[in-house]
This record gives C-alpha cells, sequence and structure tokens, in this order.
C-alpha cells in the first residue's frame, strides 16, 4: 500500500515532530531548533506526499529471481558499520574520529547504493559492471590517487622534519633526481612491461612511508624543538634575539590580507598608510576588543622593531609596583616586515595615550586611539 | 497490476489530490498571490533596491535593471514555451512519438547564445564591481563594527571634516552628502553583513578583517538597512540607519559629538540618575567624560561582561533617534514621522534636534531599562551563559526599581 520512500519520509516526518515535541519541554529557549525541526517536518512531509502519489516514481516492477542472480558479495555493509561504529566513537572519544566516521558512512552508502542500483539495471552482469565503474571510477580514482599521494608527501615531510638542513636538501635534489630519471625512463621506453612501471613506482612509493614512519619514530631535528619550545607570541623587547623564532609565518599570509594600517620607518621618521587616506598619518584609530593587524615596514638603514606601548600592566605585587604592557615586533630588518596583532580593551587614561615607537629613534611616535 | 492500468491509477490519485487541495486552498492561494504582487506596488518600501539614492547604489541599479529585463524576457519565453508543451503534447492516450537524439546545430545553436548573454553581462558586472572597489577618491573614513546585535560608528581623526578627536557612536551612521565615504568594517564575534539598500550593496564584517564598502547619498534624507548575514538570536532586530545630512548641518553634528560632558544640575532628578548609571550602566556603557565620585575618569569594562568585549558608548545618546541596535525608536512616533517624513532641505533642522523630554518614547525606553531580554532576545540568561564563560551577548535584566528607571530616563535625556 505504501511505498519504500513514503516510509522513509513518514518515518523521518514523525521522529522530527517527537524531538520538536521534546526540545518544547527540554530547551528553554526552542528559535534554532523549533525553525530547524519545522522546515524538515514540513519538507519531508512534502516528499512523503509526492513519493505516495508518485508511488516512488516506478514505472515496472524489478524481477527478484534476476537480482538474486546478479548480485554478487559486496564488502559496503561490512564498510558502512565500521563508519556507523567510529561515528558512535567520535561522539565520546574525538572529532577527528567522528567525522572520519561521517566520511567512511557517506562513501559506504555511496558505494552500496550504486551498487544495489548496477547490479539491477540489466541481465547482463557485464554490463551492470561496466555501469557501476562508469559511475564510481571518476571519482574513486581521483580519490585514492590524492589519499596515496598524501601519504608520500606526509611520509616525505617526517623525513624531511628529521634530517639537518643540509641533509635535507641534499635528499630533496636526490629524490627529485630520481623522479626526473624515472621520468625520462617511461618516455624513453613507451614499451616497457606495466608491471616493471608499477613495480618501480611502487617500490619507490613504500621506500618513502617506510622512511617516513622511521623519521617519526626517530622525532624532530633539534632546532625545531627548540623553536617549538619557544613563546611565538612577540616575546621580546629588549636587546636579545631569538634564534629559531618563525618571525610568524604561519600567520603573515593571513594577517597581510586584512591589514588595519601599514607603519613606515623610511629616513629616520615613522608613519602610518592606512587603507582610504590618500596621505600617511600621525595616528592610527584601534577598535576596542577587536584585533588589529598592523605591519612594520623597515625602510631604514639600521635594524629596528616596532614597539607597542600600552600603558601599564595591573600590577600583582603588594607594593603596587607597575611594569610596562609593551608589545614588540622582533628585529626587522632594512626592507623587511614585521606583523602585530594589537587588542586593546579599554581607551588609554588622559596624559598618558597609547603610542607606536621605535627604540633608538627619539622623538618618532605614533598615537593609537582608542575611542 | 499492468503498465496502463497503473498510469491511470497515479492520474486519478494526483487529480483527486489536487481537487481537494484545490477546493480547499484556492481562495487562499489566490490571495496569497495577489498579495505578493500587490508587494511590489507598495510605496513606504525604505529598503527598496530599485530606489538608489547615491552614485554607489546607481551603479547597481544600472547593471540590474537591464539585466533583470533579459532575464524576465527570457525566463517569459522559457514558461510560455513549457505551457505550450504542456498543453499541446498532454498525454491524450495517444503513441508516443519517435524518439531522436542528436540536434548539432540546435545544441550548439542553444550553448552559444546563453553563453554569449552570459558574457556581456559579465562584461558589465566586472565593470560595477571594479567601480564599487575603488578606495582611492575616498574623502572620509568610518570605522564600522558588528558584533551580536547592533553597529559601532567610530570618526577617527580627519581634521578636514573638523573631527579632531575620535567620534564614537551607534545605530545610526550620519554622514555628508555629496561625499565618498569609506566603511572600514568588521567585526568582534561572528560574521554581519552591512546593507543600506538605498546607499550600496551588501559587505560582509568579518572578524580579523577589514572589509570596504562605499557610500554616497545625493541628497539629505534617512536611509533604512538590516543586517543580511545570519547572526545569531536577534539577527531580525540587527539594523541600522543611515544620515546623509548636508555639509553645514554634518558640521554641527560633529561639533556636537565632540562637545565636552555636561554633568546634571546638582540635586536633579538627572544627578541621581547619574549616580545610578555609575553603579549600574557603567560596567559595560562609556559616557566620555563621566568622574566617578573620587574624581577619575569612569571607564567603561564590557571586555569583562559581554561577549562581543563592547556595548554601544552613550555618550551623545539623546542625538540620535534609535536605541538597542537600531531597532527601538528614541523619538515618540509624532516626532519620529516628524523627521523621516521631512523635505530633504528640513531633514537636517529636525534631527539635529535630537531628543526632547516630550519627544522622547518612554514606554520603549522604560521598557528597555526594566527588562532588555524581553524586549529583545539575547542571551543574557545567566542559567546559558556556560558557553561564554558567563559574559552576556546582550544587556542583561538589572532589576532596576521603577524609581531607579525613572532616574535614568532622566539622565539619559541630559545626554544630547
Amino acid at each position: 500500500m505504501f511505498s519504500t520512500g513514503f516510509k522513509y519520509f513518514i518515518g523521518v516526518t514523525v521522529l522530527s515532530v517527537v524531538a520538536l515535541v521534546m526540545s518544547l519541554f527540554v530547551l528553554d529557549q526552542l528559535a534554532i531548533a523549533g525553525v530547524a525541526l519545522s522546515m524538515l517536518i514540513g519538507s519531508t512531509a512534502l516528499l512523503a506526499g509526492i513519493a505516495v502519489v508518485t508511488r516512488d516514481g516506478q514505472t515496472k516492477t524489478s524481477s527478484p529471481e534476476l537480482s538474486k542472480d546478479l548480485t554478487t558479495q559486496s564488502i559496503w555493509p561490512l564498510v558502512t558499520s565500521v563508519g556507523v561504529v567510529l561515528l558512535a566513537l567520535g561522539l565520546v572519544i574525538s572529532s577527528l574520529v567522528f567525522f572520519s566516521g561521517v566520511i567512511v558512512l557517506l562513501a559506504a552508502l555511496a558505494e552500496w547504493m550504486v551498487k544495489s542500483w548496477s547490479e539491477r539495471s540489466s541481465k547482463d552482469s557485464g554490463y551492470n559492471s561496466s555501469a557501476r565503474k562508469r559511475l564510481l571510477n571518476p571519482i574513486e580514482f581521483p580519490v585514492l590517487a590524492a589519499l596515496g599521494l598524501g601519504v608520500v608527501i606526509y611520509s616525505f615531510s617526517r623525513v624531511m622534519l628529521a634530517v639537518d638542513k643540509s641533509t635535507g636538501a641534499l635528499l630533496f635534489i636526490g629524490l627529485g633526481s630520481v623522479v626526473l630519471i624515472a621520468g625520462i625512463l617511461f618516455v624513453l621506453k613507451p614499451n616497457m612491461k606495466r608491471s616493471v612501471v608499477v613495480a618501480i613506482c611502487a617500490f619507490g612509493a613504500v621506500g618513502i612511508f617506510v622512511a617516513g614512519i622511521i623519521s617519526a619514530s626517530t622525532g624532530l631535528r633539534e632546532d625545531l624543538v627548540i623553536a617549538k619550545s619557544e613563546s611565538h607570541e612577540h616575546p621580546e623587547c629588549g636587546p636579545e634575539r631569538s634564534k629559531h623564532f618563525d618571525k610568524l609565518a604561519e600567520g603573515n599570509l593571513s594577517l597581510r590580507s586584512s591589514v588595519d594600517a601599514t607603519i613606515e620607518l623610511v629616513d629616520g621618521k615613522l608613519s602610518a598608510r592606512i587603507v582610504g587616506f590618500n596621505k600617511p598619518q600621525n595616528s592610527v584609530t584601534i577598535r576596542r576588543s577587536t584585533p588589529t593587524n598592523l605591519i612594520f615596514h623597515n625602510l631604514d638603514a639600521k635594524e629596528y622593531r616596532l614597539v607597542a606601548n600600552l600603558g601599564d600592566l595591573a600590577s600583582t605585587e603588594p607594593e603596587g609596583k607597575t611594569e610596562k604592557n609593551l608589545v614588540c615586533t622582533q628585529l626587522t630588518a632594512q626592507g623587511a616586515e614585521q606583523a602585530l596583532v594589537l587588542k586593546i580593551d579599554k581607551p588609554a587614561t588622559v596624559g598618558t595615550p597609547y603610542l607606536l615607537s621605535v627604540p633608538g629613534l627619539e622623538g618618532q611616535s605614533i598615537e593609537l586611539v582608542v575611542p | 497490476m499492468n503498465h496502463s492500468l497503473r498510469h491511470s491509477n497515479l492520474k486519478s490519485r494526483v487529480a483527486s489530490v489536487l481537487l481537494v487541495v484545490g477546493k480547499k486552498y484556492r481562495t487562499l492561494f489566490g490571495v496569497a498571490m495577489a498579495s505578493t504582487v500587490a508587494a511590489g506596488c507598495a510605496q513606504n518600501a525604505p529598503q527598496d533596491t530599485w530606489q538608489p539614492k547615491g552614485p554607489n547604489a546607481k551603479i547597481i541599479d544600472d547593471l540590474q535593471q537591464p539585466v533583470f529585463a533579459v532575464a524576465g524576457i527570457i525566463g517569459l519565453i522559457v514558461a510560455v514555451a513549457i505551457i505550450y508543451v504542456i498543453f499541446k503534447y498532454k498525454d491524450r492516450g495517444q503513441p508516443i512519438p519517435e524518439q531522436t537524439h542528436g540536434k548539432p546545430a540546435l545544441e550548439i545553436t542553444l550553448t552559444i547564445i546563453p553563453a554569449l548573454i552570459l558574457a556581456v553581462v559579465a562584461v558589465f558586472t566586472f565593470g560595477a564591481i571594479f567601480k564599487l572597489a575603488k578606495t582611492d577618491d575616498t574623502e572620509m573614513i568610518i570605522n564600522v563594527t558588528g558584533q551580536q546585535w547592533w553597529w559601532e560608528y567610530d570618526y577617527p581623526v580627519q581634521n578636514e571634516f573638523g573631527i579632531n578627536q575620535p567620534i564614537i557612536s551607534s545605530g545610526q551612521l550620519v554622514m555628508p552628502v555629496g561625499t565618498k565615504v569609506l566603511l572600514r568594517e568588521t567585526s568582534r564575534d561572528v560574521i554581519h553583513s552591512y546593507w543600506i539598500p538605498a546607499l550600496n550593496g551588501k559587505r560582509d564584517a568579518v572578524p580579523g578583517r577589514v572589509q570596504t564598502l562605499r557610500l554616497e547619498a545625493d541628497k539629505p534624507g534617512l536611509f533604512a538597512g538590516q543586517c543580511t548575514e545570519f547572526c545569531g538570536l536577534s539577527h531580525a532586530n540587527m539594523r541600522m540607519e543611515a544620515i546623509a545630512l548636508s555639509k553645514a548641518d554634518f558640521a554641527k553634528w560633529v561639533a556636537n559629538q565632540q562637545a565636552a560632558y555636561v554633568a546634571p544640575e546638582k540635586d536633579s532628578l538627572a544627578q541621581q540618575g547619574e549616580a545610578v548609571f555609575l553603579n549600574q550602566c557603567v560596567r559595560c556603557h562609556q559616557v566620555n567624560g563621566l568622574l566617578r565620585a573620587d574624581g577619575t575618569p569612569a571607564i567603561a569594562a564590557p571586555d569583562e561582561n559581554v561577549w562581543s568585549g563592547a556595548a554601544p558608548n552613550l555618550t551623545h545618546l539623546m542625538s540620535r533617534n534609535t536605541f538597542a541596535g537600531a531597532t527601538f525608536d528614541l523619538l515618540s512616533k509624532q516626532c519620529r514621522d516628524e523627521v523621516w517624513n521631512a523635505p530633504s532641505s528640513e531633514i537636517g533642522e529636525k534631527y539635529l534636534a535630537g531628543v526632547s523630554e516630550n519627544c522622547l518614547n518612554q514606554k520603549d525606553l522604560r521598557g528597555w531599562l526594566r527588562n532588555a531580554p524581553a524586549m529583545k532576545p539575547m542571551y543574557a540568561n545567566p542559567t546559558q551563559l556556560v558557553a561564554t564563560g558567563g559574559k552576556y551577548r546582550g544587556m542583561p535584566y538589572l532589576a532596576l526599581s521603577e524609581d531607579d528607571i525613572s532616574k535614568l530616563v532622566a539622565y539619559l535625556l541630559t545626554l544630547k
């Protein structure tokens, strides 16, 4: 009487209604959940109606005998169950496991669905198999290739992080040369046996994979371990200089795409270039409680750093000893740039403005105005 | 069951469903369609995208008018063709005609024509995008910051407009006419989107980024807008208004915004209100120039109390016409209508008059002070503050007495 599609959609509708009713009792404010569930109820009820009116769009019945004959063993129910288990475990363990479960589940359901469909598409099992391949191979091959390449690249990156810099450079040149030579060999010998090509590629990939595992178990090289232990939040305003500090390499790209102002040092003079202002400014307005990106561009002959003087830090000692709240860039060489991220919660008190200055340059400062 | 029998059953089922639905809801459907069509004729539509009031909105309008016309004509042709085919080739039991596949000439033509139309549209669209993205001809800068659920405006020092100390306001953006204004937008919490349809298109305000939007008004006027990126519980209440004033009126507005704080008269109700403000409101709201009893400046600390880290600066609250993210009017309906319906030449004078005691919308302001979360949905319930570490997402319920509310209203009225 009722079609399969109708049963599915009406089931989702009923469950959603139950969830909505339960939400009324459980949640204090139903706004977002209520809207979402109401929309789900509306759409699935509509789909249920369409399904029952059109009888799931079926025009002829499939033959049970035919299906039985052409159905082959499938691994996808097993993979689906693995996905469900990962999903459930992920809810408890970590979001990484949860999302892995989601990916496995979606992939398995897609494969299972297409396999079931293809096995019933005709009486010819060869055609059915080719129908499945035609639909899924364009997706499967790139995904598998990307995964394989990802494993190789990740393994190689572990090797590069474990060996010292000069060895790494030699290794990179050596491996690049091997890849180039192999490529030339394949071009010059187009009739080379397929099994030989596969063996060469597989040998190289497995070799890198094993080297990656060994390198990962060895650990990072010493200077990276030291750099990791250093603070990356503008740690120094004094004469000391970090040996391994990475100059905010990980943040520079995003910072530079959203710069509030560029502070330039030219011929011993500081000025601020702000988007929208046609002329250099001698003050920068910074919004309260909002991360603000500044770039220090040193066009002077010597190395300098930009220092933001943000008043006094609240005292933690009973004597009321105050400490300056300073935020600094690294020492910046001629022509180089450094980012400075400021977040200021309160305006400066009258008479003690917040200032940007460069140690070693007297009389040069830019006021930071916080309205 | 054979195919023709199933087909006939399906048809009868669909027909019966349509008949029931048709009988029951035909009138309702007709009214809904007529209302939708009639809505297009509305005269009082302050957020109408088809009525540009400045050169930037005109650039968009000049693009969307012909594109809409072309798309409308094509849509009409397609709809008529579909209706014709439906009726002409309706299933009357006739045999299925011979199926053909592949008409290269027709397929190539039907690919090239849309491609050409889209290419022409793309050329003009890119032209409009580049014109709207210009920043090198800017005459004035205003920083715009979005947060749940209000907009803050701050005007950096710009001596050519008489702004020699920063001005900070909220809810209503005030700008001079005939001036290329560049908004530098960002957000303190989630993504919002700034949109004054009469003056330009939309621009997202994204945390950690500064995005620009050009505004320019041809004539003095008031222009309504709305946050257009879903940003949480009170997204629908996150409104804004742009007020374009003549250059002379704008100079007066600037002078007023930079005027020093004037303390309420001694022993007045407003002075008692100032004490209540210092006790309750200054935790989040800044009033520039306000001093504590010991003579030190009262510096608000919204970063310690509010999730976004900011609350509206109330220094010249009564020079604005709205409050609570432009959700409510500070002016009574009659006084507000006088401003909104004033001719362009008189808008400046009416707007600069601010909010007098007679014009104050006492009902909404008192209601807001009495229980703000009841008027505008906000996550201000202490039981729901775990996710934000105890910080509010809007103004909380302060349990003020009616006496304190009266004092506060009297004090706020002095913030002209």
